[in-house]
Formats: C-alpha cells, sequence, structure tokens
C-alpha cells in the first residue's frame, strides 16, 4: 500500500459531502442545481465550471470511491473495483473486449495518460457531415489550452520505455514517422501501472484534480448509486431515479430534483439512461453510431528484455497510416505501444497449453503494438448500437464486418513489418490462426491467408465513443451544438457519446477540451458567473 | 427467460442450442449463489489442466493444490462479474458438464475426468477454429477465464519473469 499522502481520504475527514456505499445511506429525495450523471472525463469538467459560476451541483456515480491508498498496482484488485464489468465488458457477439472505467473518475482514473486534441482531420468531417461549423480548430483552441493547463497535459520529458522505443525504432528504418505523446501528469514515477489507479497521485485525472476541488467548494457526491431512468414531461426532464448500484434488495430509489441535468457516464451507459428513460428519439439516432477505434495486436519476441509493464504506457505513436490515406477511404489506423501487465496477457495471449505457456514465459521479452482503427467515417463502418437486456443493462452490438476486418489485415501487416524491421526475433499476430513466425516473408503470406473474422482475430477497445451525437440539425443527431438535448431543455450530454464519430486519437482530451466549452455555456444559460478551467 | 438469454449467445450455433437449450432446465448450473457449484469446478478443474498445461506444475500433488488456487481465484472473478454474466457462464458451464453438451459443444467423448490431457486440449482446439460463433465463444470465454484467473496470483508471477508491483 502506498504511504503517499492521500487527498481523497484527507478530503474526506474534512467533511466533503460524500454519500453512498461506505458513506453513508443516500437520502430518498435530493435537490441541486446541476445533477451529473458519471464522474469520469465530461463530468469532472462540468463539475468544476459549475461549481466555479456558483450553481450547486450533485454527481452520481456508479462506482466506488478509491483513491491511491488503495491502488496497489494489483490487476486482480483494479479490474473488479475500477472497471466497467470487471474489465471484461464484451460486444454482443463476444468478438470485442471493452476497458472502461468504472469509479470516481471513471476512465481518467485508469487510463494510460495520452493526450491529443482532437485531430484537424476529424473536425472538418463533423463541420461538414454534422453541419457543426462551430466544432473548428481555430474555435475549440483556448478550450484545449485551458483543459492541458488544468490537468498539467504537456511533454513527457522522460526517455521512453523499450516497448515504446521499439515502435519508433522500427518505424524510422521503414521511414515512417513517430512522434511522442503529450501526458496528463505531473510528478510521474515512471512506475507504468497507471492502469491500475495511480498510486502516487501523479496522473492529473478527474479523481485528484476537477472532483476534488468540486468537493471542496461545495458540490455533492454519490457513489455506488446508479442512474436508472429520467422521468419525463413536456420536453423537460422533471426528475432522474437512482438506486444503490449493489441491487440490494428493499433498498429504497432516490429522486433527485434538478435545474438542469448532464448526462455523462460513458458512450454505452449514457445512452442507455436515455433508453431507458424512453427518451423522445423521433430520428431514430438514440444509441446509433457508437464507436470504439477497434484495436488489433501483434506480440514479437525479441533477444532482449522488453519489460512492457514498467515505464510510462504510451509515449510514442504513429499516424502514418492515418494521415497517408483519406479519412473517408480504407479504415486507417494509429500505432501505439500499451502496457502488459500478467492477467491481461495471460488472457489476451492466444492459445492453450505447452505453446501458450511457452509463449507465456516469453514475457519480459515480449513486445506489444496496438493498431487502433478510426471508424465511423466511411458508410461501410456505421459503428455499433447500444441496446437494453430485459434487465435494463446496456449491451453495445458491433458487427465487425469486412470494411473493419480489412482494416484489421492492413493493421497486423503493418505493425509485423515495424516489429521485425525492430530487430524481433518472431512476430505473432494475436489471432487464433496464427503462428510466431520467423521473418517478414514467412510472416506476411501466413497473414495474406489468415481468415480475418470475428472471434478469430482478437479485438479489444479502450475509447467507446457516439451513441448521443452532437449535431446541427436533429435528424442528424441527439444533441444539438451547445449539447442540450434536441428535443429535452433541461438535459445536456457531456461526455465522449456526444461525438459523432470516433477521434481518431485516445479521446481524454477531445472529450476535456470541448466539454470545457459546453459547460462554461451552461453555466452561462443558467444564470452562473463566468467560469474558466484555468 | 433461461432460454432467451441463452439463444442470445448464440448465432450461428442454431443446430446446437435448439438441443441445449431446451435441455438446460433440466441441467445443474454452472454457478451457485454466485460461485461455482459441483458442475462448474468439474469443467474448470478439466479445462483448466487442459488450458495452462505446461504453466501448472507436473507433480500430481502440486497441480492439485494449482487447480484449487485456480478455483478459488475463479470464483473471486465470477463475484466480480454482473449478473448477466454470471447467467451466461453458469449456462454455459452446466452445459459443457452435461454428456450431452460436452459432447456437442465441446466434441468431447469421454467424460471430463476420464478424458487426458491431449484429449481434452483437442476438443479445446476444434471449438477455437470453429465455423460456429458458439463454440468459439464458449472456447474464448474458458481460455481467458482460466488464464486471467491463474496469472493473478503473484505466486505464478516467477513463471512469467515477472517481478512484481514496486514498492513506494
Amino acid at each position: 500500500m502506498s504511504r503517499l499522502p492521500d487527498p481523497i481520504r484527507d478530503g474526506l475527514a474534512r467533511g466533503w459531502r460524500v454519500a453512498g456505499g461506505p458513506h453513508g445511506p443516500v437520502p430518498e429525495r435530493l435537490s441541486c442545481d446541476v445533477a451529473i450523471v458519471g464522474s469520469g472525463a465530461g463530468a469532472g469538467i462540468t463539475a468544476e465550471i459549475l461549481t466555479k459560476a456558483g450553481l450547486e451541483v450533485l454527481l452520481i456515480e456508479e462506482g466506488p470511491l478509491r483513491s491511491s491508498s488503495d491502488f496497489n498496482q494489483l490487476e486482480s484488485e483494479a479490474y473488479p473495483t475500477l472497471y466497467q464489468e470487471s474489465a471484461a465488458r464484451k460486444t454482443r457477439d463476444k468478438a470485442i473486449t471493452i476497458l472502461q472505467g468504472r469509479c470516481v473518475g471513471g476512465s481518467t482514473t485508469v487510463n494510460w495518460t495520452s493526450s491529443f486534441r482532437t485531430p484537424a482531420a476529424t473536425l472538418d468531417f463533423w463541420q461538414s457531415r454534422f453541419q457543426l461549423p462551430e466544432f473548428g480548430s481555430d474555435a475549440l483552441a483556448p478550450y484545449f489550452e485551458q483543459a492541458q493547463r488544468r490537468l498539467s497535459i504537456g511533454p513527457w520529458q522522460m526517455p521512453p520505455n523499450e516497448n515504446n522505443d521499439l515502435l519508433r525504432r522500427g518505424a524510422a528504418r521503414l521511414g515512417i514517422a513517430t512522434s511522442s505523446i503529450q501526458r496528463n501528469v505531473k510528478g510521474c514515477w515512471n512506475l507504468g501501472s497507471c492502469g491500475m489507479g495511480c498510486p502516487t497521485n501523479a496522473k492529473q485525472s478527474m479523481l485528484v484534480t476537477t472532483i476534488p476541488w468540486a468537493l471542496e467548494h461545495g458540490a455533492r457526491l454519490l457513489v455506488e448509486t446508479r442512474a436508472e431512468r429520467f422521468e419525463l414531461a413536456n420536453g423537460r426532464v422533471t426528475a432522474l431515479v437512482c438506486a444503490p448500484a449493489s441491487d440490494r434488495a428493499g433498498a429504497k430509489p432516490t429522486r433527485i430534483l434538478a435545474r438542469h441535468y448532464v448526462l455523462a457516464g460513458g458512450a454505452i451507459n449514457s445512452p442507455a439512461v436515455l433508453l431507458r428513460s424512453q427518451a423522445p428519439d423521433p430520428h431514430g439516432r438514440l444509441g446509433k453510431r457508437t464507436f470504439l477505434h477497434p484495436v488489433v495486436l501483434s506480440a514479437a519476441h525479441y533477444d532482449s528484455q522488453v519489460r512492457g509493464w514498467q515505464g510510462a504506457p504510451q509515449s510514442l505513436y504513429s499516424d502514418h497510416f492515418l494521415e497517408t490515406q483519406p479519412i473517408d477511404g480504407p479504415i486507417g489506423y494509429k500505432l501505439e505501444a500499451p502496457p502488459v501487465h500478467p492477467v491481461i496477457f495471460a488472457s489476451t495471449v492466444t492459445g492453450h497449453g505447452p505453446s501458450h505457456a511457452a509463449l507465456l514465459r516469453q514475457f519480459p521479452n515480449t513486445h506489444v503494438l496496438i493498431a487502433l482503427m478510426r471508424d465511423g467515417f466511411h458508410e461501410q463502418s456505421p459503428g455499433g448500437s447500444v441496446q437494453l437486456r430485459g434487465d435494463g443493462s446496456p449491451e453495445l452490438d458491433y458487427p465487425l464486418n469486412d470494411f473493419v476486418m480489412d482494416g484489421a489485415r492492413r493493421a497486423l501487416l503493418s505493425m509485423m513489418e515495424i516489429q521485425f524491421a525492430a530487430g524481433a526475433r518472431r512476430v505473432m499476430p494475436v489471432h487464433e490462426l496464427a503462428q510466431p513466425y520467423g521473418s517478414w516473408d514467412e510472416g506476411r503470406r501466413a497473414l495474406a491467408a489468415l481468415p480475418m473474422q470475428p472471434l478469430l482475430a482478437k479485438v479489444v477497445s479502450a475509447h467507446v465513443m457516439g451513441g448521443c451525437g452532437v449535431a446541427g440539425e436533429p435528424r442528424l443527431g441527439v444533441i444539438r451544438p451547445d449539447g442540450v438535448h434536441w428535443q429535452l431543455d433541461n438535459l445536456s450530454v457531456h461526455d465522449g457519446s456526444l461525438f459523432p464519430t470516433s477521434v481518431g486519437a485516445n479521446p481524454q482530451l477531445s472529450i476535456y477540451g470541448i466539454v470545457n466549452r459546453l459547460a462554461q455555456a451552461l453555466a452561462r444559460r443558467l444564470g452562473g458567473g463566468e467560469a474558466i478551467l484555468a | 427467460m433461461r432460454r432467451r438469454s441463452w439463444l442470445k449467445l448464440g448465432i450461428g450455433g442454431a443446430a446446437v442450442l435448439v438441443m441445449g437449450g431446451g435441455a438446460l432446465a433440466l441441467m445443474e448450473p454452472g454457478l451457485q449463489q454466485g460461485r461455482l457449484g459441483p458442475s462448474g469446478r468439474l469443467v474448470f478443474t478439466h479445462t483448466g489442466r487442459a488450458l495452462l498445461d505446461g504453466s501448472l506444475p507436473a507433480q500430481p500433488g502440486q497441480l492439485a493444490v494449482a487447480l484449487e488456487g485456480l478455483l478459488d481465484r475463479i470464483d473471486a472473478l465470477v463475484a466480480a462479474l454482473p449478473s448477466h454474466a454470471q447467467q451466461e457462464l453458469s449456462q454455459l458451464l452446466a452445459l459443457l458438464a452435461s454428456g450431452v453438451g460436452r459432447r456437442a459443444l465441446a466434441g468431447l467423448s469421454p467424460d471430463w475426468p476420464a478424458a487426458s490431457t491431449a484429449e481434452i486440449q483437442e476438443a479445446l482446439q476444434a471449438m477455437r477454429t470453429s465455423s460456429l460463433t458458439l463454440r468459439r465463444q464458449a472456447y474464448q470465454a474458458l481460455h481467458d477465464i482460466a488464464g486471467a484467473a491463474y496469472f493473478s496470483d503473484r505466486s505464478t508471477w516467477p513463471l512469467l519473469g515477472y517481478p512484481g508491483p514496486m514498492t513506494i
């Protein structure tokens, strides 16, 4: 256990107003100016700005409040407590595993700190296809700048770990450019355990920045409390009904009355709350166009140790395969080098028995690359749709069609070529029918013949976007350019679900920057004072 | 309800499902009170010894202890799953524990305790590469759960050359 100061436990001791779970019972009725569902990237930014503007804010988080004293760098503790569905959330056909946070701070508590502004090509596409003239790079720049200042987003000063540097070296030999990833850290210890919660509070997640600021200045937080549904009347939300997340029998629901409601539960849960509320959806857009940046993986073995668990998880990337082709052509992909730890490694490496055991024994010498496919920019990439199961829980149906799987094959080829160029002894695409291949020539021929099908090629995602898309016209989306729901006047959506396509980059800074602007406008609309992030 | 949610799992596995879904009500659930029941323990003991063969200790006494540890860790993993995932897993384990399900889904003739490790591995390999989505889904569920649970414990890390968390 970390012996470092824990700002969350200190704040609780000072009397922060937190209820739910171990923090005491939630009253049956609560009122506030603004009720915010969620506590991740969009919720945290919104909470700080609205609190600064003098509004009374109440946050409702389904997951627990955990903090640096709890973050033991152990997957066996982190996945069940900090992630949706124990880090094993799946799409409907089980072909994609989704990593998404479920704790105070949301995915920002467990992400790998990669910070990119929304790419200009993506914003251009949104402007022209979704009638969003407001979403220009220049117009958004000041909001990104504020978020970057507030969250200490800047260049990473330490040398990259070997897992990342192999990407740089291999790509360089092929004439492919790589660049540094900016990170939201302050005094980072370079441990590499970002995905299990930062034990040193260096990562400037919502958990240690905006949420504590809001709580310190009077905001309230309900934890282990699930937003079930909105009550609606006459084009407005009249109440938010919540229940304990533990499904305790006999537990009484809580009704929250607010002037305005902000939905920021993440891009599967936010559309699900609206679906459970039977929110108006005259153009059939709700829960549709949900994007994942579907990820394929390539593992390689080197003679020397890589120790992919150690050091800043993602510090270099390549956009070569995004920038050298049109955004609305065959699917492009971003290359990154992820952290690898035992549980995720053992469950992701394909195969069983002695061959699986042999791959696992290579763990310290294993290099992993990932390709994040930029979905949502082509008519054959409509993404997935969020549906409700019989028990009201959400399920994402994301068919991996030939258009996406063609990108998977090209991405696996690109990664293999880079890994051989970096000196790999063997490269193995993460695919049920693949073997470790000893040369680029052998691997290239084998990969060309592999069937690219769901549940054969391993596909994962850590970026869920869309489902409550923003658009300049009601027929094109769920929310207006100012974040307010097209049909519900006192409801806004402030999270990754507002993106009309995928971002084409790790989305946290896109959420921070865009929500920063939406929240400032909302503060003005609600009669609050002027407030900016930093 | 149970039949309906089972059917959702199997796009493309209609033949197996009609039989499996109908008989499922008569089978013992794989999970009981959110933990592995006898049928779940049976399936994970034997798929576990085949999936993790090469990582598990070879000496029989040590192997039995390691498999007990695996089942305990699967219990912990299962307890943290949401109820819809627990239900699906429970049904999968119920089906695999039954003779008819074991033959149809895993393609394994001998009963689990009687089957050799090589026979189970062969059955798993056929599931892994099957043209039926349901069989591939079942394989991946067993593979991912066994791998994640086994290597979540620090006693297994020397095998991986993983030093564990840093002291801070």
